[in-house]
């Protein structure tokens, strides 16, 4: 169902190099999403680590690596990468599902003060519980963000296909990264639509994080309302031809 | 580098609740403040929480006193000279006046509220005022002064001070006396020489003479405080708010100076030097300021010409922010109390990039430590 990438024709007259130009355009194929960077661009490299290794320490491999990058080109880093140890791609990513607007400014403060919140509740369990449970109370809200967004991950999932001019729900097995997509998408759109009015976002956030972290909630149901549809559906399996 | 003392909870309270924690940092006696507890924690009873400090702690404090359970404030080097200065105050001299001075966020209100506790161990008599600048904006109502009619009432802030007031200061208020007749309306008044009980109970129930109760109990306090039953002092929050300007507007819209207000009025006497027996001690602060820029933080630039000449002389202190060892300490009583919970913030690189992102700045440094 992905669009293949489509490589692309470099014009000679004018361009510059490496910059995408006209693109070969196949029949019944729309380019969905491209970058500008041809495939000889590499990745930037962000890490302390790899800089600060001395010259010495060095295998055959990595100072030909090295001297290898001095030539090449190499795209330019995102302003939202950092070299941070505290930084997380997890949130980053849900960071950016929850600006609107490219408010960054304020999806960033919403999600620190989630994670504050979080952590405030965690350490009042804690200090309310007696011995044996202080152990199994978890108080990292890093842990406690990751675990929920995985309890909230669905394993399969219903995509719509056209057959004899219906549409079924086909189940269908998903890949990570739209596993992973929707599970920060239903979080996110319960936390908007399914609160008080006056109730914050951090707030309900952090009430709803927590809950997953516990498999309960309303985005665990989803998901296994997602599993029951797709159950319910096995008899169309065959439809699917990949 | 940072001392540690090997015994832990040198001086614990009754009312803290340890929970099995072994404390590494010690805990001092405040008494015995001197040099070598620089950069060390110090911890408040619950008890005296409640009654020292009513009002008067900054909300992201009280935020981590509910979270930890327990009230601690670091030693530093501001509070100590201060409360070195308290301990050798002449009573006989003119009380003097401290300005605690800084940029947003180094720790002014908490170096006043450790001094403040300081000295209410010591029984002195405590008027402090948590937030001067809250007198001068967002006021819902506003009355004409019955005592004098330029001025205007702001009866809800009265009597919230006065009720705060009251807990602080419960012993006291029967010991002094007042010492003339005051009339209320038609049929109530304070005789001379009932306790100064009296007047604040009149002002918490009767509403509409808030502002005037607090005006007398400034006058009387004043008066009575060169006799050397007692020792006053007067702690202001945000003291740049008397001589600025209000967003406070009439009825027909015409803008309010703070001489107008009768609580800036009966403060503004109160914080002159013209009487003994007590100190003084202010703070500045550019957060709540009105009508200020943002990189504001010396006296002259917050006060204006005008408070600046009220105040003068006066001996200022600058709060700064940590020191290497300051720091060090702060990161090590978070780690003690589990509230860093990142996997890199112990490390030696999380511990670099905490100082640089927060530049040594309390402020900032509490609100990075609150989501790592």
């Amino acid at each position: 169902m992905a669009a293949p990438s489509v490589k692309a024709v470099r014009g000679w007259s004018g361009l510059a190099l490496g910059v995408r130009g006209v693109v070969l355009r196949l029949p019944g194929l729309t380019q969905v999403r491209w970058s500008r960077y041809g495939p000889e661009y590499q990745d930037p490299r962000i890490d302390g680590e790899y800089y600060r290794k001395p010259m010495a320490k060095l295998t055959e491999e990595e100072k030909y690596e090295r001297e290898l990058r001095k030539t090449q080109l190499i795209k330019a880093a995102p302003a939202t990468k950092t070299s941070s140890v505290f930084e997380d791609p997890v949130v980053s990513k849900f960071t950016n599902m929850m600006m609107k607007g490219g408010n960054k400014v304020l999806a960033r403060n919403l999600m620190i003060q989630t994670l504050e919140a979080v952590k405030r509740k965690q350490f009042e369990k804690y200090h309310a519980a007696s011995a044996e449970e202080q152990a199994t109370i978890e108080r990292n809200p890093y842990t406690i963000f990751h675990q929920a967004l995985k309890n909230c991950e669905p394993v399969i999932g219903l995509v719509p296909i056209l057959k004899g001019g219906h549409f079924y729900q086909v189940p269908v097995p998903l890949a990570d990264r739209r596993r992973r997509f929707l599970a920060m998408k239903w979080m996110i759109t319960e936390c908007r639509e399914k609160k008080h009015r006056r109730m914050l976002m951090p707030e309900k956030l952090s009430h709803e994080l927590l809950q997953a972290f516990h498999n309960q909630g309303p985005v665990i149901k989803r998901k296994h309302d997602m599993h029951k549809m797709a159950e319910a559906n096995r008899a169309l399996a065959h439809y699917r031809w990949w | 580098m940072r001392e540690r003392s090997g015994t832990p909870n040198l001086h614990e309270s009754v009312g803290t609740m340890l929970k099995g924690m072994a404390r590494l940092i010690s805990r001092v006696h405040k008494v015995k403040h001197g040099e070598q507890q620089e950069g060390q924690h110090y911890n408040i009873p619950h008890q005296d929480l409640k009654t020292v400090f009513p009002h008067g702690l900054p909300p992201r404090f009280l935020m981590q006193v509910k979270t930890f359970s327990e009230a601690c404030l670091m030693v530093r080097k501001p509070a100590l000279e201060l409360l070195q200065y308290l301990k050798n105050t002449n009573f006989a001299h003119p009380a003097v006046r401290y300005i605690l001075y800084g940029e947003k966020g180094t720790g002014k209100t908490l170096s006043l509220c450790h001094v403040v506790h300081f000295c209410a161990k010591q029984d002195w008599l405590i008027l402090h005022i948590p937030d001067a600048l809250r007198w001068v904006k967002n006021c819902r109502d506003l009355l004409q002064s019955t005592h004098n009619k330029q001025r205007l009432d702001q009866p809800l802030e009265a009597s919230t001070w006065l009720k705060n007031f009251k807990t602080s200061n419960e012993r006291f208020l029967s010991q002094i006396k007042v010492q003339e007749k005051y009339v209320w309306n038609k049929r109530e008044s304070t005789e001379k020489g009932s306790p100064l009980g009296e007047v604040v109970e009149q002002g918490i129930t009767r509403v509409r003479n808030a502002t005037d109760a607090v005006g007398i109990v400034l006058k009387e306090l004043k008066r009575q405080s060169s006799s050397g039953l007692f020792h006053v002092l007067v702690a202001v929050d945000g003291v740049n708010a008397l001589w600025g300007r209000t967003t406070l507007r009439r009825e027909d819209k015409s803008v309010i100076a703070p001489e107008e207000l009768a609580l800036i009025h009966h403060l503004r006497k109160m914080v002159k030097n013209d009487w003994n027996g007590g100190a003084i001690v202010l703070t500045l602060s550019q957060t709540g300021s009105l009508f200020k820029p943002r990189t504001a933080y010396l006296p002259q630039e917050l006060l204006g010409k005008e408070g600046f000449d009220a105040l003068d002389p006066f001996i200022p202190i600058l709060v700064s922010n940590y020191s290497p060892k300051e720091f060090e300490s702060c990161i090590q009583y978070y780690l003690e109390n589990n509230w860093l919970q990142h996997e890199k913030a112990p490390t030696e690189e999380g511990r670099k990039e905490l100082l640089f992102l927060s530049n040594a700045n309390p402020g900032q440094l509490e609100r990075l430590c609150a989501y790592l």
